[in-house]
């Protein structure tokens, strides 16, 4: 075994461990003077404690921590249970819903001119009754998921009703 | 026969710590510190317990000694065990790799 090679493998774990340990203990040492040179340059400069500020104000801005509240003190669902009254139809509409009712209602929005579309071609082989309907199928289309099924039942009634009228 | 065994190993050590600079890796690693370090929380804490020493020695008269001998200890309880794993493996793959000579 020579003695001039030395090499990780004539070094057990414990000798790798302690090294690595060491080394660590360096970096964290910079670390904390790091801080404290920091620190000290901001008090001889004079600006440590700049964002101090007297006690009162300091209360005044603290973070609230409360159930229900957001960091600022503000309620945050507050809107959920309001109702807004929809300008064009004069319905009542719970908030979270309003934007998509608002869509169909205006006929604006990308979905709208769809339904409409939609209501076109099955609006001819359903009876009248179904005109009436369709300010209460609003709701009922508000759910977006829900359209593919929607769709291929309609195209499916439409298609039943040409090939009934060939025969 | 003992010493040429103890100075083969701090020479080794020697080596590896100049290969850690060399490299950059030693750096790297204190930037790494640094962030991780930030990140935690544990600047936050120290800088607390500075103001608190400031207010206690004066501002004016507040030295780095001062500081130094205030800040370290606690500083160096304060690393969470996170970092410390997370440092350790960092370093315990650099010998892996480049201890050696």
């Amino acid at each position: 075994m020579k003695m001039e090679e030395v090499s990780v493998s004539s070094l057990d774990n414990s000798k790798l461990e302690a090294l690595a340990q060491d080394i660590l203990s360096d970096l964290v040492e910079d670390a904390c003077l790091g801080l404290c040179f920091e620190v000290h340059r901001a008090v001889k400069q004079g600006y440590f404690f700049l964002d101090d500020t007297d006690q009162e104000s300091m209360r005044d801005f603290e973070i609230v921590d409360q159930p229900g509240l957001d960091v600022f003190g503000q309620v945050y669902n507050q809107w959920k249970n309001k109702e807004c009254v929809c300008p064009n139809c004069s319905r009542s509409i719970a908030a979270s819903r309003f934007a998509p009712h608002l869509e169909k209602c205006l006929g604006m929005g990308r979905n709208s001119s769809r339904i409409a579309n939609r209501r076109i071609v099955t609006g001819n082989n359903t009876n009248n009754k179904s005109e009436s309907d369709q300010e209460d199928n609003d709701d009922v289309n508000d759910n977006d998921w829900s359209y593919g099924a929607e769709k291929k039942g309609d195209a499916l009634v439409v298609l039943a009703c040409v090939k009934f009228q060939c025969d | 026969m003992l010493k040429r065994i103890m100075s083969k190993d701090s020479q080794m050590r020697a080596a590896i710590n100049q290969k850690l600079i060399e490299m950059g890796e030693r750096e790297r690693l204190k930037e790494l510190l640094r962030a991780k370090l930030v990140e935690c929380g544990w600047k936050d804490q120290l800088k607390a317990h500075c103001k608190d020493v400031i207010r206690e020695k004066g501002l004016e008269h507040v030295t780095v000694e001062d500081l130094v001998t205030e800040v370290t200890p606690k500083g160096r309880a304060l690393v969470p065990d996170s970092v410390k794993k997370e440092l350790l493996q960092r370093i315990r793959a650099f010998l892996a790799q480049h201890a050696t000579l």
